[in-house]
C-alpha cells in the first residue's frame, strides 16, 4: 500500500520537530559555554557567540580542581562498568546454560529488583557505606550501584538467541565450560555486552543522586554534582558557567554514543524484551 | 559430613550445578547486601522512630504508619505522584507508541537519522537537562519567553505555581527517557512478521486499525514492559530535576512519594517516615511487579 | 566392536514418555536410519546416543561400555546437525579445525586432515569465508567437513538434508556415502524423508510414538511391513488397508468377494488368526475396464497426476481404495474393475495391527526382490 504523501510529509514535520527540541538544547548548551555571562543575558537568543572566550571554562578550572573531578567521575564509572559486566555475564551464563535447582526463583529475584524503588534501600545502603568508613569515597559511590540486574537481563537474552546446538557441538569436542566461555558465548554475545557495558558506563557517569548523598567534599566531586554547584534555585547566576561544566560532562558519553550508536541502537532492537 | 551429603542432595550439588552456583556467587553476594538486605531493613525501620544520629532506635510500632497516613501532606504527595505517572506516561509511553509504529510502517526515509536523534539525550546527564531546560523556560528572560513574547503568549512562572511545575519537571524527565523507551517499543514492532503487516495493507486496511488491531496486541509484551518502567524508573529519574531546581518547592508542589522519602530521610531525619513512605512505594509498586509477570513474563523468561 | 546397544532405554519429560523401551543393537559400520514422523521420539533416540540428553532408564552400550553417564565429550562421537550449527565467528577453516585443535592434535596431523576433507567435499577456496558468505549446500558440506575430521567411531545425523533442494540433496548423498565408504564409521542418521531412509539406509529403523515399529533393511520395510503403521508409513501413495471378513479363503469387503489362492489360505488356516486387515499398495493392483474372474468392482472418484503415473482414487463400497496406473483413461465416475496381485498382498491383525508373515513359497521371492532391490516410493 502506497502510503499518502502528505501524511508522510506531516510526520517528517512532526519528527524534525521533535528531534529539535531534544537535541537543540545540546548544541545551545555549547554555544552558550562560550559566551561571556552577560552576552548570555542580554542576548539569550544568540546560538552562535558574539564574543566567543574561553572564560568559563577558565572559571571552571579555577574553582575546581577539574582534572580531580573528571578522574574520579572516570573511575567510579569504569569500575562499575567492569564488574557489573563480569558480574552479569557469569550470571547470564549460570541461568542460561545450567540447570540448577531453584532457577527461576533466582532469576525472578534478581530481576524484579529492577522495579525496586532506591529509596527503599537508600537509608541502610547509606549506613552500610557509612559502616564501611566509605563516606566521601569512591567506593562508597561505586558499591552500592552494582546491584544492578539490567545487565544480567539484557545479556541473558542475547545468550538465549545462540542456538543451543552451536554448545552442543562444542560439548561433542570435549570443551569445558572454560573453553565454551571465552571461544564460542563471548564472540558471539559481545555486542550486546559492548552495549550494555557502554550504557553503564553512561549511567554511571551520570549518576547523581547517590553521590549527592556520599560525596562531601569539593575534591571528591563527579562532574554532575560539580555542575550543580554552579546553579542556585533561582535559576542560573553562573548560567555560562554551568554550560562549560555540561559540555565537559557531556562529551564523553556523547563520543560514545556517536561512535557506537549502531551496535547500541542494535543490541536494544534486537535483544530487547520481546 | 553427613549435613554436608544432605545439603548437597537437596540441591542436587553435582559438579554440573555446583559450579552454576558458583557462576551466581558474586551477583547473590552483591544483591543480598545491596539490595535484599537493605529492603528487610527497611522494613524493619519503618516500626523505629529514629533521627539516624542517635545511637537508640525507639519502636513505636505501627505508629509511623499512622502518621504518615494520617498526615494530609502525604495525600497532597500521593496526588502529585499521580500526576507526574500520567503525564510521564503520556509523553513516554502513548508518544512514543506511535513514534516507532509511524517510523517503522509509514516513514521511508531519515529513519536512521531519527533513531540515533531520540536517543541521543538517554546518554546525557539529566543535571545537564535540568539547568538547561531551567534556562531556557525561564518565563521572564529565557529565550522560549522571548521568542513567546513576539506573538503574544506567556510563559507561566512555572517554578513558583502549582501544577504547572509538575508538568514542566516531567517534560524535562522526558527529554531524557522518551528516546530509551521510543528504541525499546521500535525494537518490539520491527520485530513483527512483515507479511502479517503486508496482507493487513493488501486488504486496505487504514494505518489507525493496523495500529490499534495488529501492532498494539502484538507487541503488548513489550508494551507493559514500557508502561511499568515508565512508571518505576521515570518517577526516580524525576528526582535529579526536582532536587536540582525545586528541591521539592513551591510547598511541596514538586514532590513525589521518591524525592518526599529521600526529604524526610537526609533533610529532617526521620528515617521512620521515610522508610514507611517507601515500603508504600513499594507496595504500589509490587502491584504493577505483580501484574508483569503475569502478563508479561509468561512464555519470555523461561522459553527454555 | 563399534556397536550401539540399547536396553530397556527410556526418555520421559516429567510425565510424557518421548521414548518407550528401546531395545535394538546398531552394527559395527553400518548405515542406520532412524526414520518416523515429526515427534516419534527419533532425534531424542539420537540425541541420547549423543550424549545430549540424559537417559531415563534402561542402558546405552557403546563399543560394548555403558555410556549412560559418560560425558558426550568422551563417547567419541561426530555430529552433524540439522541446522549445522556452524559457530558464526569463524572461518570455514577454523570451525572445521577448532575442535581437533582444542584435542591438541599435532599440527602436520590437523593441516593433513583439514587437505584431505578440504578436497574430498569441494570446499578448497572457501577456507576463510564466514558462513554467513556461504551458500545453503556449502554449509551443509562445512558441517559434513568438521564432523568428518574427528574421525570418531560414531558419525550422527540429525535430518542433516532437511534444508537443502531436491538436487543438492541427491548430491549430498553422494557425499556422505563417500565419507562413510572411506572411514566406515557406524553411522546414525535420522529423517522424515522415506526416499532418504530407502536410498541410503543398510537398515532401517523405523519408529512411531516413542516405539520401535520394525528394524530392517529398506526392502524388507517395503515388502514385509511388520505391522500396519510400516505398511502405511512407506510408500507414497500409503498402502490400501481395509477392513475383511474372512470366510474360507474369501476376502469379502462389504458385498464383494475376492478368492485368495491356496498358499494364502493355507498360512492363514495355519495360524488360526480370526479378525484380519487387508493390505495392499497401489503400485501392486491391476485395472481394468472389463471384469477380472476374481477382483472387485469400484468407480473412479478422482484422479491425481503423479508424473511417470496416475493416482486412481476408487470408490469400494463406500472405502477408499486407491492404484497406481500408467494410463490416463481413466475419469471420474467410471466403473473400474481391479485385483489386487495375490503375492503381493499383506494381511495384519486387527487387534494389534502385527502383520501375520507371509505363506513359505512367498519367501523365496523375498530374497529375489531383495537382488531386485527396484523399490517404487
Amino acid at each position: 500500500m502506497k502510503i499518502n504523501r502528505t501524511v508522510e510529509i506531516t510526520w517528517h514535520v512532526i519528527f524534525m520537530a521533535t528531534v529539535i527540541v531534544l537535541v537543540f538544547p545540546i548544541i545551545y548548551a555549547v554555544g552558550m559555554s562560550f559566551t561571556p555571562l552577560e552576552d548570555a543575558y542580554n542576548n539569550v537568543l544568540n546560538i552562535i557567540p558574539l564574543h566567543p572566550t574561553l572564560e568559563n571554562y577558565i572559571t571552571f578550572f579555577d574553582t575546581l580542581p577539574v582534572v580531580k573531578v573528571t578522574m574520579n567521575t572516570f573511575i567510579i564509572a569504569s569500575v562499575a562498568t567492569v564488574f557489573k559486566v563480569l558480574t552479569s555475564f557469569l550470571a547470564a551464563y549460570a541461568f542460561v546454560y545450567f540447570q540448577f535447582k531453584g532457577k527461576e526463583v533466582l532469576y525472578f529475584l534478581l530481576i524484579s529488583t529492577i522495579f525496586i524503588p532506591f529509596t527503599v534501600t537508600m537509608i541502610p545502603n547509606y549506613l552500610i557505606v557509612s559502616d564501611l568508613g566509605l563516606l566521601d569515597s569512591v567506593w562508597g559511590v561505586i558499591l552500592p550501584q552494582l546491584a544492578d540486574a539490567i545487565g544480567i537481563f539484557l545479556i541473558t537474552q542475547s545468550m538465549r538467541s545462540i542456538p543451543i546446538s552451536l554448545i552442543e557441538v562444542a560439548r561433542l569436542d570435549n570443551l569445558g565450560h572454560g573453553r565454551i566461555m571465552k571461544d564460542i558465548v563471548l564472540p558471539l554475545v559481545r555486542p550486546a555486552i559492548t552495549s550494555v557495558g557502554i550504557w553503564f558506563f553512561i549511567s554511571s557517569w551520570n549518576e547523581f543522586v547517590w553521590p549527592v548523598l556520599i560525596l562531601k567534599t569539593t575534591e571528591n566531586y563527579t562532574l554532575p554534582l560539580a555542575l550543580q554547584m554552579y546553579i542556585s534555585s533561582e535559576g542560573g547566576t553562573n548560567f555560562t558557567v554551568a554550560m562549560a561544566v555540561s559540555v565537559i560532562t557531556m562529551i564523553i558519553p556523547l563520543l560514545l554514543y556517536l561512535t557506537f550508536q549502531k551496535y547500541i541502537i542494535g543490541t536494544f532492537t534486537s535483544s530487547g524484551i520481546k | 559430613m553427613s549435613a554436608l551429603a544432605a545439603v548437597r542432595k537437596t540441591l542436587h550439588l553435582n559438579r554440573e550445578n555446583a559450579i552454576g552456583y558458583g557462576l551466581l556467587i558474586p551477583s547473590i553476594i552483591i544483591f543480598a547486601v545491596f539490595t535484599f538486605w537493605p529492603f528487610l531493613y527497611t522494613v524493619y525501620l519503618s516500626f523505629f522512630d529514629w533521627n539516624m544520629i542517635s545511637p537508640e532506635k525507639e519502636f513505636v510500632g505501627i505508629r509511623n504508619y499512622m502518621e504518615v497516613l494520617g498526615d494530609p501532606r502525604t495525600y497532597q504527595i500521593f496526588g502529585n505522584t499521580f500526576l507526574y505517572i500520567v503525564i510521564l506516561l503520556a509523553i513516554n509511553c502513548v508518544v512514543p507508541y506511535i513514534f516507532a509504529f509511524v517510523i517503522d510502517i509509514v516513514l521511508k526515509r531519515w529513519n536512521g537519522f531519527y533513531k540515533s536523534a531520540l536517543f541521543l539525550p538517554a546518554f546525557i546527564s539529566l543535571v545537564v537537562g535540568s539547568i538547561l531546560f531551567t534556562w531556557i523556560l525561564n518565563p521572564v528572560s529565557g529565550p522560549l519567553a522571548i521568542v513567546f513574547g513576539w506573538i503574544g503568549l506567556e510563559i507561566p512562572n512555572w517554578t513558583k505555581s502549582e501544577g504547572w511545575v509538575i508538568l514542566v519537571l516531567s517534560l524535562i524527565t522526558s527529554w531524557k527517557v522518551f528516546g530509551y523507551n521510543f528504541i525499546l517499543l521500535y525494537a518490539s514492532i520491527n520485530g513483527i512478521s512483515r507479511e502479517i503487516i503486508e496482507s493487513a495493507r493488501l486488504d486496505n486496511v487504514p494505518l489507525w486499525r493496523i495500529f490499534f488491531q495488529i501492532i498494539l496486541p502484538m507487541s503488548s509484551a513489550t508494551g507493559i514492559y514500557v508502561f511499568i518502567l515508565t512508571i518505576v524508573q521515570s518517577l526516580q529519574y524525576v528526582f535529579t530535576p526536582v532536587k536540582v531546581v525545586t528541591q521539592g518547592g513551591p510547598d511541596y508542589a514538586s514532590s513525589n512519594l521518591i524525592y518526599h522519602a529521600y526529604h524526610e530521610a537526609f533533610v529532617v531525619y526521620r528515617t521512620g517516615h521515610s522508610a514507611t513512605l517507601s515500603i508504600i512505594t513499594m507496595a504500589l509498586f509490587l502491584i504493577l511487579l505483580f501484574l508483569y509477570f503475569k502478563f508479561v513474563d509468561r512464555g519470555i523468561y523461561y522459553e527454555n | 566392536m563399534k556397536e550401539i546397544k540399547f536396553e530397556h532405554v527410556k526418555k520421559s519429560y516429567g510425565d510424557t514418555e518421548v521414548v518407550k523401551d528401546l531395545n535394538f543393537t546398531i552394527k559395527e559400520g553400518e548405515r542406520l536410519i532412524l526414520l518416523g514422523p515429526s515427534g516419534c521420539g527419533k532425534s531424542t533416540t539420537l540425541r541420547m546416543i549423543a550424549g545430549l540428553e540424559d537417559i531415563t532408564e534402561g542402558s546405552l552400550y557403546m563399543n560394548g561400555k555403558k555410556m549412560n553417564d559418560v560425558p558426550s565429550g568422551k563417547r567419541n562421537v561426530a555430529m552433524v546437525f540439522q541446522n549445522y550449527a556452524l559457530y558464526p565467528h569463524m572461518t570455514v577453516k577454523q570451525n572445521i579445525i577448532y575442535g581437533l585443535r582444542v584435542r591438541k592434535l599435532f599440527k602436520k596431523d590437523i593441516q593433513s586432515r583439514l587437505d584431505s576433507v578440504l578436497d574430498m567435499l569441494q570446499l578448497r577456496g572457501l577456507e576463510d569465508r564466514l558462513p554467513k558468505d556461504l551458500s545453503g549446500g556449502q554449509r551443509q558440506r562445512v558441517a559434513l567437513a568438521r564432523a568428518t575430521v574427528k574421525r570418531s567411531d560414531f558419525f550422527l545425523l540429525d535430518e542433516p538434508l532437511s534444508n537443502l533442494d531436491a538436487q543438492l540433496r541427491v548430491s549430498a548423498r553422494k557425499e556422505l556415502l563417500k565419507i562413510h565408504e572411506m572411514f566406515k564409521q557406524t553411522m546414525v542418521y535420522v529423517t522424515h524423508d522415506q526416499i532418504e531412509a530407502m536410498t541410503f539406509a543398510d537398515r532401517i529403523a523405523l519408529m512411531y510414538d516413542g516405539e520401535l515399529q520394525m528394524l530392517d533393511t529398506p526392502t524388507n520395510v517395503y515388502h514385509r511391513p511388520a505391522n500396519v503403521f510400516t505398511a502405511k508409513f512407506i510408500g507414497t501413495p500409503p498402502t490400501n488397508i481395509l477392513e475383511m471378513d474372512d470366510h474360507n479363503g474369501f476376502v469379502t469387503i462389504g458385498e464383494q468377494s475376492l478368492e485368495l489362492n491356496d498358499m494364502w489360505r493355507k498360512h492363514i488356516a495355519e495360524r488360526k488368526t480370526q479378525n484380519l486387515l487387508f493390505g495392499i499398495r497401489p503400485e501392486h493392483i491391476e485395472l481394468s475396464t472389463t471384469p477380472f474372474s476374481n477382483g472387485f468392482q469400484g468407480k473412479v472418484k478422482y484422479i491425481e497426476n503423479q508424473g511417470n503415473s496416475y493416482s486412481v482414487y476408487m470408490d469400494l463400497e463406500g472405502k477408499e481404495v486407491v492404484a497406481l496406473s500408467e494410463n490416463k483413461h481413466w475419469h471420474k465416475g467410471d466403473i473400474v474393475y481391479f485385483r489386487p496381485m495375490m503375492e503381493r498382498i499383506h494381511l495384519f491383525e486387527k487387534e494389534t495391527g502385527d502383520s501375520i508373515g507371509y505363506p513359505e513359497e512367498l519367501l523365496d521371492e523375498n530374497d529375489k526382490n531383495k537382488e531386485e532391490s527396484r523399490v517404487l516410493v
